[in-house]
């Protein structure tokens, strides 16, 4: 398992390593420089090329992505161009914000998917499988920015501010900053909108798997088996047919956390959330190129992290699963 | 028009109602609390002098104080200074300074710390934004530790203006603490470096989330400022925005959205709508020139040719003066809040001139252009619109554009790309027919020189004509009132013929308030003071 681990970890680097060349050179293909975004409208082609020189970013992209790359080796990511603060440290106060709305979504969207999904399975054809599968469906359909704005009129409009509209209230002693609040039930109260809207559209999908993967379970041999040997109903389901549908599902969310980050964009700036998803957005938007390199490496290595992760649970729900090297 | 004026004085009047109490209450007001700002863009960086966007500018207005300030009626008042005074052959100011007025590190601001600051914005190195405003300055001498001269080069008449409102205007720096500390420190908001001598001094700055800054208690005004603590919060989305403030969870929107007004104010009916008559130009350009041998030049140092499209005035009339319905873009892509305009100032601007009477709206006219031109069923005008998605509403009145250069049989394409992909392209030359956008708002016509110079970067219509140099340069060193008045009048004229640039309306500027804040004037984005601001919950 060791050795498992070890090498799947170690085929993160060269993945990684591509993942920013990559962003990188199309970074650079986009028109326009960080020093429009630095300068505005104080923008003058002589101070610009100045600070082009001062960046480094007159040099041939090459250089500037092995540049980059050689400081990265000795754990500096760099500064931004605009602010000047430091992207390691920037990136690393985002992202226990942004770990929690995903962890708290997908904890909504299996709650939402494993009942439902089961249900729909069980019950297949009935009203309970066509009402599942057809709130599955909206949930598909509809853009979480949208889920959004219909959790905040409801919950902060019409319930007279109920839950917080925007803004963050951090843990208690995680607080990254001088000036900010922390408590677990204000946390709770601000993470509660923003992680359904991100988590509706996950549990859809999970739903919609659960219930085709569960369909196909339940008419196997060892399930009958299960049935012959006298097992109650719901032990059939829970022990011997659930854990081994959830297979599938278990790999389709380690997927989802990439689209989870990029739906963690579009909520966090909806709910004014001091996440990685604002950071990155505002990156791309500045040309920020050392911002928008932080940004994507901790996405990328939380990414294959992340399905390492859930490889290994494989054994948990299926002990024929070993990692033999 | 007359709509987008009764729908203005409404506003206006709304707006007096509201704060005509407050003024009566504001003979007492309370110290103490948190005003909650909501801003919807972020603060790039915290060198005052080089930083760009509204947002640090109204953070800079805060923490820094300056020789002078403006109000809303154009009259000018003292910050750091206390007299002032132009000698009788225009080319030396005199300013007395206060003598209890100390920076945020306990530094006195004197005459020694305003020759430091004009010298440090008008050093190239320092690449400031504000350099371009000071190219009249000659030099800035210490007569004591409390007068100081700033002796031009030739007159100037808006000099105050640009002391006061150009951009942040003059932002006084502490010696001290610049030498002490690294321009990148200053960058990067460390409180101890960020060193102004306003009412309020840097607590902690969160790029992208917040930004605090608290009352010094040693400002020089008395009693002010009256909040404890002004915390700003960025929250770009104007729903998001919209929600938090009925909710209570801010005080003040710092600005607001236009399409999104009436729908806050049916929402929160008694929260403060402030606003004014428009001071930044919405523009509908048509590039004049492009280089003869097709390479970008941003500099303009070879040969210019005219643009195949909008390079003849011919075309520039026809499709940005008689052929777009100004009246009808207000109305639907403003929801009339904005003054239908044609000058290359708008209607807020000090020395406006209505000139829409040289564009009214005329498709026929336009067409007899068009096939002089020898465009028409069989030579189809086919153009490329520029717009960016920095505010919905360019996007809007693209799209109306679009619509009403149809009637005349011009296809037009709508390019919508992001701000900075747009900067790049008018910045640098590069190729564009068409661009729709709001710029910059506009204390002065002269404010409007680096804009429209034929040498200047942001001269992104690259026209060449050193006419509009010399009219500027003819208003700027003209000190007599009423004879620069006759120059601004002659000049708007001379731009509305030519349409080097082409304004289709104002750019209308919104700011709201809860009922309980009290105290705030409004002066446009050119002064966005908090030291006056008490809260009334």
């Amino acid at each position: 398992m060791r050795e498992y681990i070890i090498r799947r970890l170690l085929q993160v680097i060269p993945t990684v390593l591509l993942i920013t060349l990559v962003v990188f050179a199309m970074m650079q293909a986009i028109p326009g420089d960080p020093l429009m975004a630095l300068l505005g409208d104080a923008y003058d082609e002589e101070d610009a090329q100045l600070l082009r020189q001062e960046y480094g970013l007159d040099k041939p992209i090459i250089s500037q992505y092995f540049i980059w790359l050689g400081k990265l080796v000795q754990g500096d990511w760099g500064e931004s161009f605009i602010s000047g603060r430091p992207v390691l440290q920037d990136v690393l106060i985002r992202l226990p914000v942004t770990a929690e709305l995903i962890v708290l979504a997908m904890l909504v969207a299996l709650l939402i998917a494993i009942p439902a999904g089961t249900i729909a399975a069980l019950r297949q054809n009935t009203w309970g499988d066509y009402t599942a599968m057809s709130t599955a469906l909206m949930g598909i359909s509809i853009p979480d920015f949208f889920l959004g704005i219909l959790l905040l009129l409801v919950f902060s409009v019409s319930f007279n501010g109920l839950l917080p509209s925007s803004g963050w209230v951090y843990l208690p002693g995680t607080c990254p900053s001088l000036i900010c609040e922390a408590s677990v039930w204000g946390n709770l109260k601000h993470v509660m909108m923003p992680a359904i809207a991100l988590g509706v559209g996950r549990a859809a999908i999970l739903t919609r798997l659960l219930r085709a993967s569960l369909l196909e379970i339940i008419r196997m041999e060892y399930v009958t088996t299960a049935r012959a040997k006298g097992l109650t109903e719901k032990l059939v389901i829970l022990k011997h047919a659930l854990k081994n549908a959830l297979i599938p599902t278990v790999t389709i969310m380690g997927l989802q956390v990439g689209f989870m980050i990029g739906g963690a964009i579009v909520v966090e700036t909806l709910f004014a959330i001091p996440g990685l998803g604002t950071y990155g957005i505002n990156a791309i938007i500045l040309r920020d190129y050392q911002q928008v390199q932080g940004f994507i490496l901790l996405v990328a290595v939380c990414f294959v992290v992340v399905n390492v992760w859930v490889d290994l649970t494989y054994s948990l729900l299926d002990p024929r699963i070993r990692y033999n090297a | 028009m007359r709509n987008a004026h009764v729908l203005i004085r409404s506003f206006t009047i709304l707006t007096l109602a509201v704060l005509l109490p407050g003024l009566v209450l504001a003979a007492e007001p309370k110290r103490g609390g948190t005003l909650r700002v909501a801003y919807g863009n972020k603060v790039s960086h915290l060198d005052f002098h080089t930083a760009p966007g509204y947002e640090m500018m109204w953070v800079a207005m805060n923490i820094g104080c300056g020789l002078v300030n403006i109000t809303p009626d154009g009259q000018f008042v003292g910050d750091a200074a206390t007299a002032w005074k132009l000698s009788d052959d225009a080319l030396t100011w005199t300013f007395k300074l206060r003598d209890d007025a100390f920076f945020h590190d306990n530094t006195q601001v004197d005459a020694e710390a305003v020759k430091f600051s004009i010298d440090r914005i008008m050093d190239p190195e320092t690449k400031s934004g504000m350099r371009r405003f000071y190219e009249s300055v000659q030099s800035v001498e210490v007569v004591d530790p409390l007068t100081v001269k700033v002796h031009m080069k030739q007159p100037y008449a808006f000099f105050l203006h640009m002391l006061a409102g150009y951009r942040t205007g003059l932002v006084l720096y502490s010696p001290a603490a610049t030498q002490a500390h690294s321009l990148k420190a200053r960058k990067r908001g460390d409180p101890s470096a960020v060193i102004g001598c306003g009412p309020f001094r840097l607590v902690e700055w969160v790029p992208n989330n917040h930004l605090v800054m608290d009352r010094w208690e040693k400002y020089f005004k008395p009693g002010q400022p009256y909040v404890d603590r002004v915390l700003i919060r960025v929250i770009r989305d104007p729903i998001a925005q919209m929600v938090a403030f009925k909710t209570g969870e801010i005080d003040f929107i710092a600005s607001f959205s236009p399409e999104h007004v009436q729908t806050i104010q049916a929402q929160v009916p008694e929260a403060q709508v402030l606003t004014g008559p428009e001071t930044t130009p919405m523009v509908l350009r048509g590039k004049v020139t492009v280089p003869c041998d097709g390479k970008p030049d941003a500099s303009m140092t070879n040969p210019r040719c005219p643009h195949p499209i909008f390079g003849d005035i011919r075309t520039r009339k026809a499709l940005l003066c008689y052929g777009i319905d100004r009246e009808e873009i207000v109305k639907v892509a403003l929801r009339g809040l904005a003054t239908p305009w044609v000058g290359m100032i708008p209607p807020g601007t000090m020395d406006t001139v209505d000139v829409n009477y040289m564009c009214p709206y005329d498709p026929d006219k336009a067409k007899t252009l068009l096939e002089e031109l020898g465009y028409g069923p069989d030579n189809p005008l086919v153009t490329e619109l520029t717009t960016d998605t920095e505010k919905a509403v360019f996007n809007a009145i693209a799209t109306v554009v679009k619509d009403q250069l149809a009637r005349l049989g011009v296809t037009v394409n709508i390019k919508l790309v992001d701000k900075v992909t747009w900067m790049n392209t008018g910045l640098k030359d590069g190729p564009w027919d068409m661009d729709v956008e709001d710029l910059l708002s506009l204390l002065t016509l002269d404010s409007n020189a680096y804009l429209t110079v034929t040498q200047s970067t942001w001269n992104q219509t690259r026209q060449t004509d050193v006419t509009v140099d010399e009219y500027f340069a003819r208003y700027a060193t003209e000190m007599d009132a009423d004879k620069r008045r006759a120059i601004a009048k002659e000049f708007q004229e001379f731009m509305a013929d030519k349409l080097y640039w082409n304004v289709v309306s104002g750019s209308p500027f919104f700011q709201i308030a809860q009922p309980w804040m009290k105290g705030y004037t409004f002066n446009s984005e050119f002064e966005v003071h908090y030291e006056t601001v008490w809260l009334d919950r």
